[in-house]
């Protein structure tokens, strides 16, 4: 039950470490994104330059209610997953 | 230098490779001629290579272990040991040793009617250090000859792979976004105090000095 424990302190600390790095990241692809596509429509002029940031922080309100953001929960989910069908396996399967 | 560089570079890599080596799930295709239990003193720099399966033995200086005999399809021999790895490292949850111990026996068979098993294990045999493969799982096959694909392992290692091109992903856009943009910054105000001191040793330098200082460039 112990080993149990510790297996299950040390899983969660790292899986919260790698969803903060994979939800800071991914915030980040998409503010480059969101940056990159501002700057081509000021350049064809279907964007007033005073607006940018507007539409930057628009996107990124999009972003924090999008399915891609709420994916990153598999970082959790997916390798608690993956114990249980080891588990299985290595001695029942 | 750059032999340090290099051996550093060497004993890395070889670290790297043998954590693996130990620690994946490999498969022999072996005849299995016995099984016996023996206690085995697991004190020493050697406790490393035996599990440490519940927390009451961890502490004891010796206990029993339980071993499977057997003689690979190249007619070499083999043993491994039995033992749950538990919670703990490596990570292969197994709780079914009594259960495998059983299957082991059930397996043993003759050399004029020989039946092949695959037996799944992780770990290294080691005659001077005395220690032993642990063995995971063990199932029938066909024959001696028979062509296993390590399936567990190409998607073990691919997702390491992923894993490690998507740390320096994050790497690369840190530094990018993050990085970069510092010291840029930083460049740009040691730039202007370059400025700065230059325009006042030309002032005190005077006309003259300035005046040959431009027709120098």
């Amino acid at each position: 039950m112990l080993g149990f424990i510790r297996l299950f302190i040390i899983v969660i600390v790292a899986q919260a470490i790698l969803y903060v790095v994979v939800s800071v990241y991914s915030r980040s692809v998409r503010r480059e994104k969101m940056e990159d596509s501002a700057d081509e429509k000021i350049a064809q002029g279907d964007l007033d330059p005073g607006l940018r940031d507007a539409y930057i922080e628009g996107g990124m309100l999009d972003y924090e209610q999008s399915l891609r953001k709420k994916l990153i929960w598999g970082v959790i989910v997916l390798p608690m997953a993956a114990v249980l069908v080891l588990i299985y396996v290595t001695n029942f399967g | 230098m750059r032999y340090v560089k290099w051996t550093i570079i060497t004993v890395l890599v070889l670290l790297v490779f043998g954590f693996f080596h130990y620690t994946l799930p490999q498969r022999d295709i072996v005849r299995i001629v016995n099984t016996y239990e023996e206690r085995q003193d697991l004190n020493g720099w050697t406790r490393m290579f035996w599990s440490s399966p519940d927390d009451n033995s961890d502490t004891l200086a010796n206990r029993d272990v339980q071993f499977i005999q057997a003689i690979q399809a190249n007619g070499k021999t083999m043993v491994y040991r039995n033992e749950d790895t538990g919670w703990g490292w490596p990570p292969y949850f197994k709780f079914d040793t009594a259960n495998l111990y059983a299957e082991a026996n059930d397996a043993i068979s003759s050399k004029d009617a020989p039946e092949w098993y695959a037996i799944r294990h992780y770990g290294w045999r080691n005659e001077f250090l005395s220690i032993f493969p642990n063995a995971v799982g063990l199932k029938r096959v066909d024959g001696p000859d028979v062509r296993l694909i390590p399936y567990g392992n190409i998607v073990m290692l691919t997702l390491l792979a992923l894993f490690v091109g998507f740390l320096y992903r994050v790497w690369a856009q840190f530094r990018e976004r993050t990085i970069d943009p510092l010291l840029e910054d930083a460049g740009e105000t040691w730039d202007a105090v370059d400025e700065r001191a230059d325009a006042a040793r030309d002032k005190a330098r005077g006309m003259w000095g300035r005046l040959r200082d431009r027709m120098r460039r």
